[in-house]
């Protein structure tokens, strides 16, 4: 079984969370062409590397962030959302 | 407020009628009938702490005047009464009313069954049926997990027979089916 620390509700087996992908920037729609549109859209970056993603708890229906390596599939941290605003 | 007469799934007419709540070694009994109160999003705590109602810190329990105060996350409150409900009544009256910032009704009464998990064998039909380390030393009175419980999301929590346990009520047949299948292998187990 898979572990996952949710910041809200501790440590969960995996299958509690549901995930909604990368942190992305979101473009300024009026300074965006239709093809950076459609590639922001459609097209996932898939790099290598570590990412901030998005993730819920699904039973207490909350949303939090986790530090990801994409390439060990490991989870370094996970972290209030709040958090991300505050350094922003 | 009036409450119409409303039919709760396990009643003559609901949606799980005739299916059988499991009862011996391990007890399931529906509350689904008593009444409970929850609000949730922007101006919920602040609006129920005006009220005098204390609010406990997320994933705790609190106690006012005969409820009890679940609090589901910074913004989601689940009040419970079990007995005469009039404090909740009375506090559900006070939120129609209220023209302030309130929060919404999260219509728990509605969407929500809620049952009773008790009886000798409780804690091991527990184990089967939750993945969570729910031990007196490390899952206290206070304490509520928001989890799975039979494979379904669902918030539980001790109450002073075994385990209430608050899920979907359009699984109640379900949740109904996997204690009684939980049940029966702790019987075979120790026949």
């Amino acid at each position: 079984m898979k572990l996952l620390t949710c910041p809200m509700n501790g440590p969960r087996n995996i299958d509690e969370f549901q995930s909604f992908g990368p942190v992305r920037a979101r473009p300024d729609p009026n300074a965006t062409a239709d093809k950076e549109w459609s590639r922001h859209l459609f097209r996932a970056e898939n790099r290598k590397g570590v990412v901030v993603e998005w993730w819920r708890h699904v039973p207490s229906n909350y949303f939090f962030l986790a530090e990801r390596d994409l390439v060990r599939n490991e989870i370094i941290r996970t972290f209030d959302a709040s958090q991300l605003r505050d350094r922003a | 407020m009036a409450t119409a007469a409303r039919i709760y799934p396990f009643m003559p007419g609901g949606a799980a009628e005739g299916t059988k709540l499991v009862s011996g070694a391990v007890v399931l009994s529906d509350l689904t009938d008593k009444p409970r109160f929850g609000l949730k999003g922007g101006g919920s705590a602040a609006w129920l702490a005006a009220q005098g109602v204390p609010l406990p810190t997320v994933n705790r329990i609190g106690e006012h005047r005969g409820m009890r105060v679940l609090r589901l996350g910074n913004e989601d409150i689940l009040l419970l009464a079990e007995g005469t409900g009039e404090t909740l009544a009375q506090i559900k009256t006070a939120w129609l009313a209220a023209a302030t910032s309130k929060g919404y009704s999260s219509w728990r009464e509605e969407g929500w069954a809620w049952m009773r998990l008790s009886g000798p064998r409780l804690a091991e039909a527990m184990s089967g049926l939750c993945a969570l380390d729910l031990r007196p030393k490390k899952f206290g009175a206070d304490d509520l997990a928001q989890t799975r419980v039979g494979h379904i999301e669902a918030v539980t929590f001790r109450s002073p027979t075994g385990f209430d346990i608050l899920f979907d009520i359009t699984a109640s047949a379900y949740f109904a089916r996997a204690v009684a299948a939980v049940a029966g292998h702790t019987d075979q187990h120790h026949a």
